[in-house]
């Protein structure tokens, strides 16, 4: 069986992008690449799928703003960097989806939402009622009250924890490599695309803590976890390449070659 | 010497036009009082409100919203609006500014009002004006309106705020709370407000009891005076 079929009766999902799909190598700002994606969120929107994204990239727009060159290592300097580029960073998608009158909402968490119930229930809400008014929220970690969060890995666990809170039928992860491969396909020629894991097994950890991405803070070891999280919960995860967001047209047709995390439904647990 | 630190409170009210649309005009003026106070070497952070106000206009009447949520989902559209327009004005005057939201409830976390102070002094110290605001979206408390006082009080505790400066509805008026007094003073215009924050200078480095002296617990315990 062909289980990407599963993938074009997806109607809420999750897209996470990026700083590496957000930027270009040097740091600046990508708005080719955002263009895209508002474009194609805004079309996946009208088809009648509810849209959430997860947006990374505050750190590196604030550093641009401010003129720097070198990512700052100090967490104080990343937190005020990251205040001063969440504000450009929602502007500028405000402009790209505001020119596919597409209304989106700025939504700011910390990944403790999960474990304070009442707001995880308030957060919860919140984004439901967004999704029921058409508008598409774009999420980002609250970085500036955060504390270790900001350390690890670029919002994929922030990803599939919004997936949960809210119940999603697939989480998008855009990358900067097409999936998970068989080995490091910088050093194997022969490294081939994972299609379908049913199972995240301790060979394939092992096979993911060897490839990562040199720009972005998390690698494959945070997108395992991210995929984990949302199998337990009986959401798919599809991890490919978002250098080109209208791939997820393909994606989503099952056509484009990724690496899907496919959920048995049956094995279902309770939401939190 | 270390410089004063001036929390600035700005309800929405204040900046809307007859119709009760965000007025570009006022909040421009706005941008070059802040920017110019800081500018003569203060240090400022901004509490403004607004989110909910600026979701239904962007929204217009597509949805008619009363409950807790649906003001939460409007706080979430209109945040990303207010830090814009803010954005627009503070550019005028080649002010770099940051979005920082907060819940109230963060007194109870003092991790993260540790954290959060740490981003404050960063942020001063790198001359950027903190724009900040309730994070509604995932606050569990009752949104409260337009009463962002509590949330400048709680700014004002962790910056180790010297005033707290209160936007007031007459165009060019400002209340003035000093740390420590109850009582408030009212100034007209730019200029007079500049020299009483100026003024008060030496006042604040002499008085011992500068470390516990506090800010009015509420809007209503403020008395005030002309200036």
């Amino acid at each position: 069986m062909d289980y990407r079929k599963v993938l074009k009766d997806k109607r809420r999902i999750v897209v996470k992008i990026g700083t590496s799909s957000l930027s270009y190598p040097n740091g600046r700002m990508n708005f080719h690449s955002i263009e895209k994606l508002a474009y194609v969120l805004s079309v996946l929107r009208r088809r009648g799928m509810q849209i959430i994204l997860v947006t990374s990239g505050a750190i590196g727009v604030g550093s641009g703003r401010l003129g720097l060159t070198k990512r700052p290592k100090e967490l104080a300097k990343k937190q005020a960097l990251a205040a001063v580029g969440q504000a450009d960073l929602i502007k500028i998608y405000q402009k790209f989806f505001e020119a596919y009158n597409q209304i989106v909402a700025q939504v700011l968490l910390t990944k403790d939402v999960i474990a304070i119930p009442l707001r995880n229930q308030n957060a919860r809400s919140t984004l439901l009622r967004l999704l029921e008014m058409d508008i598409i929220p774009i999420i980002n970690e609250n970085d500036t009250i955060a504390t270790y969060e900001i350390e690890i890995g670029d919002n994929d666990t922030l990803s599939a924890i919004v997936a949960t809170l809210i119940e999603a039928d697939l989480l998008v992860i855009l990358s900067d490599i097409d999936g998970l491969y068989s080995a490091d396909p910088r050093m194997e020629n022969k490294a081939e695309i994972i299609h379908s894991v049913f199972e995240i097994t301790p060979e394939l950890e092992q096979l993911a803590s060897g490839t990562g991405s040199s720009f972005s803070t998390g690698g494959m070891v945070t997108k395992i976890s991210a995929a984990r999280l949302c199998l337990k919960h009986g959401i798919d995860c599809l991890i490919t390449n978002g250098n080109d967001p209208s791939i997820l047209f393909e994606v989503l047709e099952g056509k484009e070659v990724v690496t899907h995390f496919v959920a048995k439904k049956e094995n279902l647990i309770d939401h939190v | 010497m270390r410089k004063k630190t001036i929390v600035v409170r700005i309800e929405i009210s204040t900046l809307l036009d007859r119709k009760g649309k965000l007025s570009r005009e006022k909040l421009d003026r706005l941008a070059m009082v802040i920017t110019n106070l800081h500018n003569s070497g203060k240090h400022i952070l901004v509490v403004s409100s607004g989110a909910i106000v600026l979701g239904a206009e962007k929204l217009k009447t597509q949805h008619f919203i009363d409950d807790q949520i649906g003001m939460q989902a409007l706080a979430a559209v209109g945040q990303a609006e207010l830090i814009r327009w803010y954005q627009r004005s503070f550019d005028e005057y080649s002010q770099i500014i940051a979005q920082v939201l907060l819940t109230s409830d963060i007194i109870s976390y003092p991790v993260r009002v540790e954290n959060t102070r740490n981003t404050f002094n960063m942020l001063l110290d790198m001359s950027i004006i903190p724009i900040i605001n309730e994070n509604d979206p995932v606050s569990t408390s009752d949104i409260e309106y337009d009463d962002n006082y509590p949330l400048a009080l709680i700014v004002a505790e962790i910056s180790n705020a010297d005033f707290i400066v209160i936007k007031l509805e007459t165009n060019g008026k400002y209340l003035i709370i000093q740390r420590g007094h109850n009582k408030g003073i009212i100034v007209d215009g730019e200029t007079e407000l500049q020299q009483k924050i100026d003024s008060y200078y030496h006042v604040m480095v002499h008085g011992e009891e500068l470390e516990h002296a506090q800010f009015p617990k509420s809007i209503g315990d403020i008395s005030f005076e002309q200036g």
